[in-house]
């Protein structure tokens, strides 16, 4: 599409966005207009009688996504909230999103007020890339870029995230074969020992045993555990400190649920440990395309090792699970659109069984599908930003520094002035562009240093993993009326399950 | 038509120098302002350096307007060049060249531009975002150097004209 097109589209969305700033800004120079900037204290918003309301008795806390939606039906694009015992300026328009992240500095910060962070004191562990800040952060996504960001590095996970597929397609027929039926029921479940399957493959470049007939007790204990730490991140985050003493049970099984994990991670990395000991014992070359493995190569000290590892390990079960769970559940609803991509799927791959990175990479369909998926179900659907330093603009509000500002991308990624029927599934519009859209209407990975560090791994493991389903089977809704709609869980996941039929080629 | 393209050019100028919102300058961007530079004296009359067989000589147009030249070795990524150079480009290549960000985002020369290879989706999908398109923008970390490209030109794009630098200057004072 013509460059100017979408230019001029997206400047009258700044019109339309801001009428008021248009018809006042006028002839006056840019300092009259810095002065007329408003403070914090003029950004409207709920009384926090009404939002604790909201979020405790209305079933806000998985409703969040939704509070999105109305806070800007009824404030605007900007508006604040506290939660529990933080002051949260909300922004809701991705002109405004764009302009807080051009703005998130060197070092960027999501938020600096995390019971993440506090479990980690509490415990004496150290941070891992999720929870660090400044130069510790900085140092850490250096090395763990360059292994998992970087194309070519990604490409070579290929063949062990495709064994690792080709044992989920395994299950899921043994699956059937259990119950000698083609419904899979809470296709989810399945994911998620795919997700931990999946990565702990990347880490460790071993098989824990996830997709087996048995699933490991402790494979389902550390799902579990993840979990449960995410439905209390947002129960410890809600609460104020002091409150932890009196209701102790949220912050207790939040500390059991992560000390579960940290566990586990040690205990897998570890043993892979002693057995490279052993080799170099025995005087053997030791080599491994493993992020562990170049972890312990930088010299991380192995507190850090074990920090970032189990971040890692957690980062990747539930985002896979939702992603692919609501890719066939939309799949299963528009055969159409299925069609299509089976189609790209069988004449990109060429009759060769199993779809390698290359080929996943030459199949438009594919990740226009994914566009939309996370359109409509993004993981993340708030994501945050501290600017610790300096105070910033946004729009037409003055933000005081150490201020946490949460983006709303769920609630700019179902605008229907970016996204015309935004609750539609429709994977031809990331296709064939409409104007409308703007960039930053739909960012599930976030954008800048501070991005998603597994989007590439996880776009690989995505489209392999559907490549090969779609060659496999069709997939079908287990009812054409079963409805199921997200929920925040501090991500989002399906509210209920997901089942569907899965009917052999 | 083209009155209210004009109209709405102007207006979002206007927006731009007071709320300085990021998306606007686009507009100016891909016309005037490139072109203008596209036919500056640098482009003119480029001298051919001598270098060595796997040497390129490269041009960068700074965001003030200062020309840093650098040499690199074939093979070698824009990025690289600006890293290992030491180029002062501020906040160049934040994400150190892992298709993250779009800050080592260059304006290239039509004729070098047409014999690039083709943008992958991945950094396609990183342009989309980045401050200041052109026509002919790309990463420099997705650029690669070959002999062909010895004294091109690449200019950076100019940074968000934030009206915050405005308001700490104004602290400060």
């Amino acid at each position: 599409m013509p460059q100017t097109l979408k230019l001029a589209s997206r400047s009258s969305l700044l019109l339309r966005c801001f009428p008021e700033a248009w018809a006042e800004v006028g002839s006056k120079s840019p300092e009259a207009v810095v002065k007329r900037q408003k403070s914090l204290d003029d950004i409207p918003g709920p009384t926090t009688f009404s939002f604790l309301a909201d979020l405790f008795c209305r079933k806000g806390l998985s409703r969040l996504h939704e509070l999105q939606l109305e806070g800007k039906a009824k404030f605007g694009p900007v508006w604040k909230a506290r939660f529990g015992p933080i002051l949260t300026v909300h922004v809701a328009d991705p002109a405004l999103i764009e302009q807080v992240l051009r703005q998130e500095g060197k070092h960027p910060i999501r938020s600096d007020l995390s019971s993440w962070k506090d479990y980690r004191q509490c415990r004496g562990h150290a941070y891992g890339l999720l929870t660090a800040e400044g130069e510790e952060w900085q140092r850490l996504r250096s090395i763990l870029g360059k292994h998992m960001l970087k194309p070519k590095e990604v490409e070579a996970y290929g063949g062990a995230l495709n064994d690792v597929v080709t044992d989920l397609i395994k299950r899921l027929e043994y699956q059937q074969h259990q119950s000698q039926s083609p419904l899979i029921k809470d296709i989810a479940s399945e994911f998620y020992k795919f997700g931990l399957e999946g990565i702990s493959s990347v880490l460790f470049e071993t098989r824990i045993g996830c997709l087996e007939p048995n699933v490991p007790e402790e494979t389902e204990r550390f799902i579990q555990s993840i979990n449960t730490m995410f439905v209390m991140t947002l129960f410890t985050m809600a609460m104020p400190k002091f409150l932890h003493c009196i209701f102790k049970k949220p912050w207790q099984k939040f500390c059991d649920s992560w000390d579960y994990m940290f566990a586990f991670a040690k205990g897998h990395i570890d043993k892979r440990m002693a057995e490279v000991a052993e080799k170099v014992a025995r005087g053997e070359k030791v080599e491994g395309k493993y992020l562990t493995y170049y972890l312990a190569q930088e010299k991380l000290p192995m507190k850090s090792v074990y920090g970032n590892v189990t971040e890692l390990l957690l980062a990747g079960v539930d985002t896979i699970s939702s992603a692919l769970s609501w890719s066939l559940y939309e799949l299963s609803r528009h055969p159409h659109i299925q069609t299509a991509l089976y189609h790209e799927i069988s004449e990109v791959a060429q009759g060769e069984p199993i779809p390698s990175a290359s080929h996943v990479a030459r199949m438009p369909m594919m990740k226009a599908v994914m566009k939309e998926v996370l359109r409509l179900y993004p993981v993340i659907p708030g994501n945050a930003r501290v600017i610790s330093d300096r105070d910033i603009l946004v729009g037409e509000y003055t933000i005081p520094k150490k201020t946490l500002i949460s983006l709303c991308h769920y609630a700019t990624s179902r605008d229907e002035r970016f996204f015309p029927n935004p609750n539609k599934f429709q994977p031809e519009r990331w296709l064939q562009k409409d104007e409308s859209q703007h960039p930053y209407a739909s960012i599930p990975f976030g954008f800048g240093k501070r991005s998603c560090i597994g989007r590439r791994i996880a776009e690989l493991e995505v489209y392999l993993a559907l490549a090969r389903i779609l060659t496999h089977f069709e997939v079908r809704p287990e009812h054409e009326d079963n409805i199921v709609r997200p929920m925040t869980r501090t991500l989002l996941v399906p509210e209920k399950e997901i089942n569907l039929q899965f009917i052999h080629r | 038509m083209a009155a209210g393209a004009v109209r709405l050019l102007s207006a979002c100028r206007t927006l731009a120098s007071g709320l300085s919102l990021p998306a606007v300058p686009r507009l100016s961007r891909g016309g005037q302002a490139c072109r203008a530079l596209r036919v500056g004296p640098s482009f003119r009359a480029p001298s051919r350096s001598v270098s060595s067989d796997d040497k390129v000589t490269v041009h960068f147009i700074n965001r003030d307007g200062d020309r840093l030249t650098a040499e690199g070795k074939v093979g070698e990524s824009l990025l690289d060049v600006v890293i290992n150079k030491n180029l002062d480009i501020d906040g160049f290549g934040a994400c150190e060249g892992t298709l993250a960000c779009s800050t080592c985002h260059l304006i290239f020369e039509d004729h070098v531009f047409e014999q690039l290879d083709p943008a992958t989706d991945e950094e396609m999908d990183m342009l989309d975002l980045a401050y200041g398109l052109t026509e002919t923008s790309r990463l420099g970390c997705q650029i690669c150097l070959t002999k062909k490209m010895s004294d091109m030109t690449v200019r950076v794009p100019e940074a968000v004209a934030d009206a915050r630098e405005a308001i700490d200057m104004g602290k400060k004072v």
